[in-house]
Order: C-alpha cells, then structure tokens, then sequence
C-alpha cells in the first residue's frame, strides 16, 4: 500500500515537471524571439564588412594601371581583424575604432593620391588561435588584401601571422598590439606599432635614476603569469644596466591579496624604490598593504606597462601617489598630432582614445604611407616601402621601423599626480 | 645586515601579519569545517558564498549606503540564506527528493533563465520574479515535508561534485552581476589608523578584524556546544539515524548547520574584502584551497582544530617569506602539510576517525 503511494506520488511528480518544462518552453518562444531582436545592437557592430563582389575592382594589378582614370576612385583592399567578440573585445573595440578613424582622415584627406582610396574587410578573430587563422585565410585568399593590420593578441599572431608570411603571395602584416617578444622573427613581412616591455622599461629606468638618484631597490613581480614574469627580467636587465643595486627579488602569485609578509621584508632592507611588475590591480593591493606598513611615501614604486591603468589610482587612492611607470604612449602629450588624433577620436566615439586606439591608429596611418610612398598596391612593394619609414609623424611620435621590423619611437614616463597620471618632469 | 639580523629585525612585524592572516583563515575554515563535521560532505562551493558575502556587504555599503558595522550582519544573513538555498538545491536531492525540491529546482531553472536573457526587460524580470517565487515556494514546500519520498543513496562523492557545480554556477552569476574586475569598498568604510608600536605597525582594521573573529569563533563554540540546537547538531554528526530514532529533525539540522556555515563564510568574504581591497568573482578560490589546508591540518571536522590550523598556515606561511623563500611559501606549507599526516593522519587535534563529533 505504501509503495503504490509513493509511486503514485514519483509519477505525478514526473508528469509536473513534465507539463511546466512544456509550458516554459512554449511561451519563451514567441518572447524569446522579441530578445533576440535585443541583443543584437549590444553585439559590437563591425562597422564595414560587406562580402566583396565580384564585379569590383579590387585587384592589386587593376588598382596599379587604372591610376590615370581620374574621377573613378581606385579602392586597395585592407584586411583588419582583430577581436570583436568574447573576452577581448574591450581590446579589439578601441584598436578596430582606431583604425576605421585613420581609414576615414585617409580617405577624406586623399592621403594616398591618384584617387586611391583605402577599403577595409573586417574580421572577427573572437581573441583565439583557429578564428585568427581563419580571419587570415579569408582575408588573403577571398578578399585579395594587400595587407593585414591585426590580431589583437600576440597568441594569435604566433598562430596567424605565419599564414601571411607563406602564403603564395606574402602580404604584410602590422600588428599594433603584440609586445610578446618573437612576433617580428616569424618572417620579413611581420611589423608591429606596438612598443615591447623591453623598450619601454629600460628607458624608465634610465629616467627615473637620472632624476631621482635611486641606488638601491626591491622587487616585486607575479611569477606565474607570462607578462609580470618577463617585465621582471626586464626590469633586472635594466637595473644592473645602470647599476641599481637589487636588494631583494619577492614573488607572488596571481589571485594573491596578502603582500604584507613581503612588504615587511622589503621595509626592514630600506629601498630607495620598489620597483614592481604587475598587474594595475595586484600593484594598487601592494601600495595600500606597504603605506599600512608603514613604508614612507618617499619610496615610490616603479611599474611597467601593467600600471597603466585607472584602477590603480581608483583602487590605491593616496598610496599610489608618485607612482612612475612607463608607457608608449600618453593621451596627453602635447604633440600636435596626438593632440588632433585625441581630438578627432572623441568627436567620432564621444570617449577617451586609450594606448591600443593610438597604436592601431598609428598602424594604418604608416601602412597608407607605404601604399602611398610604394605607389603600388603590390603586397611586396608594400612592404619594401614599409621597411623605409622613417621618423613619421604620429601620435606615437616620430616613428620608424628598425632593421626587424619593431617600431622605433621614444616612450614616456608617467607619474602619479592628484589621483591621475602626469607626464615625469625631469 | 646579515640576513639572520634582517630575519630578527622583521620578525615582530611578521608575527602581528601571521596573527592577523590566521585569523582570516580560521574564520573561512570554520564554516568549512562545521559542514564536514555534521553532513560528512565537502562543501567546495564555500569559497563562492565566502565571495557572495563579500559582495553582499559590498552592495549594502555602496547601493544602500549603511555603515559597515551594519553591513556586515546583513552580508551574514544574504550568505546564511543563499547557503541554505545552496543546501536545498545540491545537497539534499541527493539524500531524498519531495516535491518541494522538486518546485524549488524549477523555480531555479526558469529564474537562471531570466538571469541570463535580460534583453528584453519586463519578460525576464517576469521569469526571474516567477522563479523567485518559485524557490520560496519550493523552500517551504520542503520545509513542511510535503510528499517527500524515500531517502535515497547516491555515490559517495556525488555531493562533493554538486557542490563544485554549485560554485561554479554561484562564480558566474557574480560575474555576470558585477563583472570580472576587481571593486572595493570605498576609501572612508572604514577609518584608516596606522599604529605604530616600535617595529611594529598595526592597522584599526587589523585589530578589529582580529576581535571580530576571535568574537565570532566564541560565539561559534557556544552555539555548538551549549545551545540546544548545537548540540542536536552533534547528535546528528554522530550518528544521524540515532539522531533521528531521538526525535531531532535531521532535516533541519542540515538547514542550520548551512546557515550558520554560511554567515561565517559571509562574515569571512566582508573581513576579507576589507582587508585586501580585492573583491572579486574569483577571490574564493585561492581562500579555498587555504581552507582546505586548514581545516586537513587541524582534523577534519574538528572547529578547534580549524582555529588552530588556521594560525599555524597562516604563520608558517609569513616565516618562510621572512626567511628569504617567497617562492617556496606554498611548497613549504604543503610539506609540513604531509609531514604532519605522516605523524597524525588525523589532524592536530582531530580524534580517531570514528569519534570525530
């Protein structure tokens, strides 16, 4: 008797479940598809990337005879991709932003003359290795680019850029944010615009000790994460290159939030500077924890690219004051082409243009340079005229490439002021 | 200075650290502990309630504005009662089905589903509301016994793998809610005063965190082992079905024995996210994993010993950076870690397996 009751008690429990899963998932449809209309917009839009069409002329030969015919506008397809979707769309937005912006003065200003104009193909390499590769074969075999600006992350390039280097006809590829060190070694098509942590530290060093004096430092740095990890030989290299004596290395690692047992340490050795690699948010962790110790504010700490960001002043508040680190790039810095690149950027996004919109910008403004200079739309030609760039304006500064094909241009120094960062007064 | 004076010198500051860390440790173990001790099962989604509490108080000082002294027992309550929903909906299917669980994992799916589609507004506000009262109803449909069915055996690790479900599920909606980057409570929570003793330095906030948790593992101890529902929780940590032939409700023992996890883990996430200034969806993990270590060291089960193991860690952890080795600390913990086990598989102060309650 009991058992028939409880079955009787699991069968109806069954047929409940049954008849709302079938009621939910009959009244989500009609609803359901109301919300998809809704997503679309939050998707990031790729601005341009109608499929091509046969009739159009966008033949590399086509674009190089039919200079004389004036009135009709010769278009040199450009390929762009980088990440649009998933996790690293916060880096691929602002780069591919930047780069429609210089594609846009391009064409409106006639940079490249002879009524060429630039047309972009955009793809979305989502930030893994298989969409970048894919993005690249597309690019170069269906589209016909004569160049690529992209992949937005240094993984990708590893896996991508050799596409372009070996393809039947090699096309250049200008990466505008891989800092990983090899990128430029894969092949003689390989440029970047973006400035490694291995240029940018050494100068900040050379900076500081010239300013400051500093004899002796400690050292922080993640050693399990890629970037911290190699900022941090980095930072020895430069260090004993100007002979800044390290009295104390201290580990730690990623998710870490107690950094007391090393700042204790550290207080005790009495630095001049802590100098550390990490990341904005563990390095505002380390300010507030060593201010608490009791480490005075006379000893500031020295960060590479990964201070670089507004979290660190938001999350340290006073501790991060007079904080240095170096970067490639300054929004503002006076320059009058960085000045008219932030200006024309916010007219166009209404926000701020951040380091990857100024290399990305840069990136297409030295590629229609090229074009222009090799007044020929061969990929070769292209990237022999790349090769030659030499102390081109932009808002980067003066720019060149040198003999591997990584930029070349002076970084700045920055320095922690009111909450904000400055340019370093020497 | 030789670098037996710089460990000298250092070494007033390392212990108020180790002390101050310990206690932070010891605070997450208990909960983590009470749950082995009394339901026998590894609660791995701990370490999500301990970030959910974090960023409840994070909510009730920055959205409704309350002062911190009043957040945190409001984060306490969030936490205890998501731990009782996180109980109702992984563990407890496990052991026996009604339809309460039954309605309660309904009105979870269709409020997930609300959660996840926020696109076209008032339609998922209604899922979600729905779901909501969906759980509640669900809640109490169990609470009252309501055509509860037979008990049921599941494999031996099943609930551990629920849990790490439940946490992975708990991770992503904060992620969602509140996104991956790191928040923190606002300058002024909490006032910032440096004391300084000598060589050493101490924060008000050290201080404070270290009474509260002291407080808190004493009221804890009372509770456990003076208060009557302690002691059915022994009871039920002892023998469950002699617990039951006595007439206490198991059922609701487990409830409690949740809730009062929970609020720790809560209290736990608050303290921390103060602390650290670092208040993320993944600040669990790493305290996870220290729990675990603490609670193994000090005997599984054993609150007593999660107090104890929790300072030892912490302590050991803050001399092996003192003694130069900030890249070994964990390596160094671990290896005392199983050293320990080689001497007292037990614990420090767990009893033999059988008497563990």
């Amino acid at each position: 008797m009991k058992r028939s009751r409880s079955h009787l008690a699991r069968v109806a429990l069954l047929s409940l479940l049954l008849v709302l899963a079938l009621a939910v998932g009959g009244c989500s449809r009609p609803l359901g598809q109301s919300g998809e209309g809704g997503i679309e917009p939050a998707a990031p839009v790729a601005p341009e990337a109608p499929v091509p069409e046969a009739e159009e002329p966008t033949e590399p030969d086509v674009a190089l005879t039919a200079a004389a015919g004036a009135e009709e506008r010769i278009q040199i397809p450009v390929g762009v991709a980088h990440a649009l979707s998933g996790p690293i769309a916060i880096y691929g937005e602002p780069i591919s932003q930047g780069i429609e912006l210089a594609v846009k003065q391009i064409n409106e200003q006639g940079m490249l003359g002879d009524g060429r104009e630039i047309k972009i193909y955009q793809e979305d390499t989502a930030g893994t290795k298989d969409q970048a590769i894919a993005a690249f074969e597309k690019l170069i075999n269906q589209d016909e680019v004569v160049a690529i600006l992209g992949p937005t992350l240094s993984n990708s390039a590893f896996a991508a850029d050799p596409v372009a280097q070996e393809a039947d006809v090699p096309v250049p590829v200008i990466g505008s944010s891989n800092t990983a060190t090899g990128i430029t070694d894969m092949g003689d098509y390989i440029f970047r615009t973006s400035l490694p942590e291995s240029d940018v530290i050494p100068n900040t060093i050379e900076v500081v000790k010239e300013a400051r004096g500093i004899e002796k430092v400690a050292v922080m740095y993640g050693n399990d994460d890629q970037f911290t990890q190699s900022g941090y030989e980095v930072f020895v290299d430069a260090l004993q290159a100007n002979d800044i004596e390290i009295l104390t290395s201290e580990p730690f690692a990623k998710g870490d939030t107690d950094f007391s047992a090393q700042l204790t340490k550290i207080k005790n050795l009495e630095p001049d500077a802590i100098v550390a690699s990490a990341l904005a948010e563990e390095a505002a962790n380390i300010m507030v924890q060593a201010r608490q110790l009791g480490i005075p504010q006379e000893v500031f700490f020295i960060g590479g690219n990964g201070f670089n960001s507004p979290k660190l002043a938001e999350i340290a508040g006073d501790a991060a004051e007079g904080a240095i680190s170096g970067a490639a790039w300054f929004i503002d810095n006076p320059s009058p082409e960085n000045q008219a690149f932030v200006e024309a950027y916010r007219a166009e996004y209404d926000a701020d243009p951040d380091q990857f919109a100024a290399q990305a910008y840069t990136a297409a403004m030295v590629l229609a340079e090229a074009i222009k200079n090799a007044g020929s739309a061969d990929p070769a030609d292209i990237r022999a005229a790349l090769t030659e760039i030499e102390n081109f304006p932009t808002p980067l500064g003066e720019f060149s490439f040198d003999e591997n094909r990584d930029p070349v241009h002076t970084p700045v120094v920055l320095i922690v002021q009111d909450g904000a960062f400055q340019l370093f007064e020497q | 200075m030789s670098a037996w004076d710089l460990f000298l010198a250092q070494l007033p500051q390392q212990i108020v650290n180790g002390i101050w860390l310990g206690s932070v440790y010891a605070l997450f173990a208990l909960g983590y502990t009470l749950v082995f001790g009394v339901l026998d099962v590894l609660n791995l989604a701990h370490g999500s309630v301990f970030m959910w509490g974090a960023f409840f108080g994070l909510l009730c000082v920055t959205t409704l504005g309350l002062p911190i002294w009043l957040a945190l027992p409001v984060a306490m309550l969030g936490a205890g009662l998501l731990g009782v929903l996180l109980e109702r909906l992984t563990f407890k299917p496990l052991r026996q089905l009604s339809l309460g669980v039954a309605v309660l994992w309904l009105g979870f799916l269709v409020a997930l589903v609300g959660i996840f589609r926020l696109f076209a507004p008032l339609f998922n506000w209604g899922l979600v509301v729905t779901g909501l009262i969906g759980i509640l109803a669900g809640l109490w449909l169990d609470y009252r016994g309501v055509r509860s069915g037979p008990p049921r055996q599941s494999p031996h690790l099943a609930p551990m793998i629920s849990s790490i479900g439940a946490s992975t599920v708990l991770v992503t909606l904060s992620q969602a809610a509140f996104g991956a980057q790191q928040s923190r409570f606002p300058f002024d929570t909490f006032p910032n005063r440096v004391f300084t003793l000598g060589p050493v330095a101490i924060t008000l906030l050290q201080i404070t965190i270290f009474i509260l948790s002291l407080l808190l593992m004493a009221g804890l101890s009372y509770f456990v082992f003076r208060s009557k529902t302690g002691k059915a929780m022994r009871a039920v940590a002892f023998s469950e079905r002699t617990a039951a032939l006595l007439g206490i409700n198991v059922d609701r023992i487990y409830l409690q024995t949740f809730f009062a996890s929970s609020a720790l883990a809560g209290a736990a996430g608050v303290l921390h996210g103060l602390a650290f200034n670092a208040i993320t969806p993944f600040m669990g993990a790493p305290v996870e994993l220290k729990g675990l270590t603490v609670i193994i060291l000090g005997g599984l089960g054993n609150i007593g010993g999660a107090v104890v193991g929790g300072f030892v860690v912490a302590i050991l952890e803050v001399f092996s950076v003192a003694a130069g080795q900030s890249n070994f600390r964990d390596a160094i913990v671990f290896t005392l870690l199983f050293l320990m086990l080689l001497v007292r598989p037990q614990g420090l102060l767990g009893r033999s397996l059988e008497k563990r309650a």
